[in-house]
């Protein structure tokens, strides 16, 4: 049995190269350029340190020494032009709103967007009489993974960017996709 | 219930409140003793809140003479200097837990608390803008003095459609934001004021949001504001 | 030599950056690197906090007082819960009071360790940060063997707490104190005679006591310009008249009283007082007491209004309570340290270099969540 959890069946299937399988010497890889890309993609997504509220204390919290993010492949990044992940950390109030939706537009493509908290899932404690809070970020930008709490523990937030990480490893970028 | 049953019912409860309780649960009938048991129950209630009412207003008429007698006599003795210096400026005498000034004079004795040295108000701690309901807006200034250590309030009262204030902020460099914050949340505007614009909300924002009248507007940017969201029931 | 003139320059500095604590913007204008100018543009974290209050039972208020300083959740509770005991004239027994003021000192720890350690990072230091973070884990820690929660507790209510303390608490807390006392030291060795650090920050943003006073600057700020002014002393609450400590005060160590310096070295100090408040409120913690006792079935307190100031990491914490008799509070005003704190920079910062403004702001401590509510 592999030792990464993925039997025998699947492996082959995921990994089927047809003609070219097996025909050269061990240390030649032959794999599908799609899938190199996505891989290399998927495991060091830089971040976008975005942190607005309580949940930013949580995520540099984990990103220093106990809960390490760099060993998931994470560096923080001030600046939008170099990240690919922007992470979400708080509250996102209309003043604010305006400014998000320009930083996102900064990234350069492929980018994706975390949702961390309660609050930017869909405005938090202060959904019911918070004139002034936008009541989710992704009114304003598209959110690819939501992590639910207030504030998310370390671990919660890792979890999350690991379920990222599962995302961006299945995509396809060269595919042309059907319309 | 019929008039028997009535004084039936105020009988048993004069002798539950004695502590008395065989006569109500000697009773046959369930739902006899029922209604009595509940009658007995507010009376009880009742009896209870005049005791603690009593109390109360004892405890504070005590407490207004003993705990509290340095703000206290502070409070007449300021009322009295301010009646001597600018007469007419306030609007009641009551001033147990604060002092209530009109608006139009409110620079000049507010230079006079800092600068008089028995006083000496060199801190402005806080200051709230409230709306009282009645048309009526607040603005509440507290004061303390490093120096002497005493503590003092000052509530000035404005009506809603005309809310001007002077401004203080020239006395105490804090006044400035604490200003602009009670403009941002209330709509009072304070004269003098060299640069009296929103803090917290954006400059194009809509309506004061602290008001017991404030209405959400619809849109900001095109972005919807109220708290229903599509999708969500 | 002639200096050379520009144009003057206005650069935004946030709302989204690295340095300042949040989303805060500062409009700079500047002639080269001399910065003339700073004007702070808040609210960009404006959450409704005096709105919610308006229309929240008293106890539902607590969870959003939490989320006001969010670094220091504890004394956020505890000044509330303290100005609502005074309206209401509640009184708790002794072993609600030895824990509170536990608890408020090891957030007190809590929050300068990560106040200095981000003062740090924005110089440009960034172990400290590291190590600072790994202390302050073991006080979450704490905190999460108590009530469940690492930043946001909802643990102070008023007449009690929410939690009594677990079993084997107070070792831990004596393990902890014995591990952290010499950390402070380490930290001094590293951070606060290191040259390059002083260089940065001693004679830099002087705050003269006259300037704090009249903008109500408080807390570490106002100390290290040398007025000696601690809630805790000059005007107790709960039970620090029974500890013995001092007040640290700024005086000019590296540079002139009152600079970024003195900031820091009085927060530095701070911590080793709480330390000793702390080893003498856990000796003198009653075993036996019930943290439920006097909590209120119902809070409804009488018609009337309270202004209550309490000691928070950041200077006087306090909370204006008008009630009108039902059970949701009628207006709820937090006065906030860190606003005025804020409203310092432009008088401190005028006439240093660009980097300078940074260490300035740095040294304030400030927290948006605060500022803004």
């Amino acid at each position: 049995m592999d030792p990464d959890g993925i039997n025998e069946l699947q492996w082959s299937r995921r990994n089927k190269m047809g003609l070219l399988e097996n025909r050269f010497n061990d240390n030649v890889i032959v794999e599908k350029l799609d899938k190199l890309l996505s891989w290399g993609r998927s495991t060091s997504p830089w971040f976008f340190q975005f942190g607005t509220a309580c949940c930013a204390i949580e995520m540099m919290a984990a990103a220093a020494s106990r809960h390490d993010l760099m060993r998931i492949g994470m560096i923080p990044r001030s600046s939008p032009r170099q990240a690919d992940v922007m992470i979400v950390a708080g509250t996102v109030t209309m003043k604010m709103a305006l400014r998000v939706k320009k930083l996102y537009e900064q990234m350069a493509d492929p980018k994706y967007v975390v949702a961390m908290g309660s609050c930017a899932t869909s405005g938090g404690p202060y959904w019911q009489h918070g004139y002034h809070v936008l009541k989710g970020v992704d009114i304003v930008i598209p959110v690819d993974v939501y992590v639910p709490g207030c504030p998310p523990r370390p671990e919660a937030l890792i979890e999350g960017l690991l379920k990222l990480q599962e995302q961006i490893l299945d995509e396809r970028p060269l595919t042309r996709k059907m319309a | 219930m019929s008039t028997d049953q009535d004084k039936l019912i105020t009988e048993l409860v004069e002798k539950g409140l004695t502590g008395d309780m065989e006569p109500i649960n000697s009773i046959e009938d369930r739902v006899l003793r029922s209604k009595a048991k509940a009658a007995l129950a507010k009376a009880k209630r009742a009896a209870k809140s005049q005791e603690t009412a009593e109390p109360k207003k004892k405890k504070s008429e005590e407490k207004s003479s003993d705990d509290l007698p340095s703000s206290v006599n502070l409070n007449e003795k300021i009322v009295y200097m301010i009646n001597e210096k600018f007469s007419g400026s306030l609007a009641n005498e009551n001033t147990e837990t604060h002092i209530q000034l009109k608006s139009d004079q409110w620079f000049e004795i507010a230079t006079w608390l800092k600068s008089e040295p028995s006083l000496f108000f060199d801190s402005l701690q806080c200051q709230t803008g409230i709306d009282v309901g009645d048309n009526t807006l607040e603005a509440r200034y507290n004061f303390h003095s490093m120096k002497h250590n005493h503590y003092t309030e000052i509530r000035i009262a404005v009506p809603r459609k005309e809310a001007t204030i002077p401004s203080v902020e020239q006395i105490w460099r804090i006044a400035d934001w604490f200003e602009r914050e009670t403009y941002d949340m209330l709509g009072i505007e304070f004269s003098g004021h060299r640069d009296l614009r929103r803090i917290l909300l954006p400059d194009d924002w809509e309506g004061w949001p602290l008001r017991k009248d404030y209405l959400v507007q619809e849109t900001y940017h095109g972005i919807v504001v109220p708290k229903m969201k599509e999708g969500w029931e | 030599m002639g200096v050379v003139h520009g144009e003057e320059m206005v650069l935004n500095i946030g709302p989204q950056h690295p340095a300042t604590h949040g989303v805060l913007r500062l409009q700079v204008r500047t002639d080269g690197e001399v910065v003339s100018e700073v004007t702070p543009y808040l609210g960009y974290l404006h959450r409704c906090f005096e709105k919610h209050c308006e229309n929240v039972t008293y106890e539902q208020v607590i969870p959003f007082t939490d989320r006001c300083d969010y670094l220091a959740s504890m004394t956020n509770n505890f000044g509330y819960v303290v100005a609502m005991e005074g309206l209401m004239d509640i009184k708790v027994n002794e072993r609600v009071e030895h824990i509170r003021v536990i608890m408020a000192e090891l957030q007190r720890i809590a929050s300068h360790l990560l106040g200095l350690g981000a003062f740090g990072l924005d110089i440009g230091a960034f172990t400290p940060f590291l190590h600072m973070l790994r202390d302050r884990e073991r006080i979450l820690d704490l905190f999460e063997m108590t009530c469940g929660a690492r930043l946001l507790y909802n643990y102070m209510w008023v007449g009690g707490l929410s939690h009594d303390l677990p079993v084997g608490f107070v070792e831990s807390t004596y393990r902890f104190l014995d591990y952290f006392e010499p950390k402070i030291d380490e930290f001094v060795k590293l951070l606060v005679h290191n040259k390059i650090f002083v260089e940065r920050t001693a004679d830099v943003g002087r705050l003269p006591q006259d300037v704090a006073i009249s903008y109500g600057v408080s807390g570490p700020n106002l100390r290290a310009s040398g007025q000696k002014w601690d809630l805790r002393k000059d005007d107790p609450y709960s039970i620090y008249d029974r500890f013995e400590f001092d007040i640290p005060v700024g005086e000019g160590g590296k540079g002139s009283v009152g600079d970024c310096w003195d900031r820091f070295y009085v927060r530095v100090l701070e911590m080793k007082e709480s330390i000793k408040i702390l080893r003498q409120a856990l000796s003198s913690l009653p075993k036996e007491g019930d943290v439920y006792q006097s909590l209120p079935k119902k809070i409804r307190p009488p018609i009337g209004s309270i202004y209550k100031r309490t000691e928070s990491p950041r200077g006087d914490l306090g909370y204006y309570i008008e009630s009108d008799g039902t059970n949701i509070p009628y207006r709820l005003k937090m006065r906030s340290p860190a606003f005025t704190a804020l409203s310092v920079i432009d008088e401190i910062a005028a006439g240093w270099l660009l980097s300078d403004v940074l260490a300035i702001l740095g040294s304030l401590d400030i927290v948006l969540g605060e500022i803004d509510r």
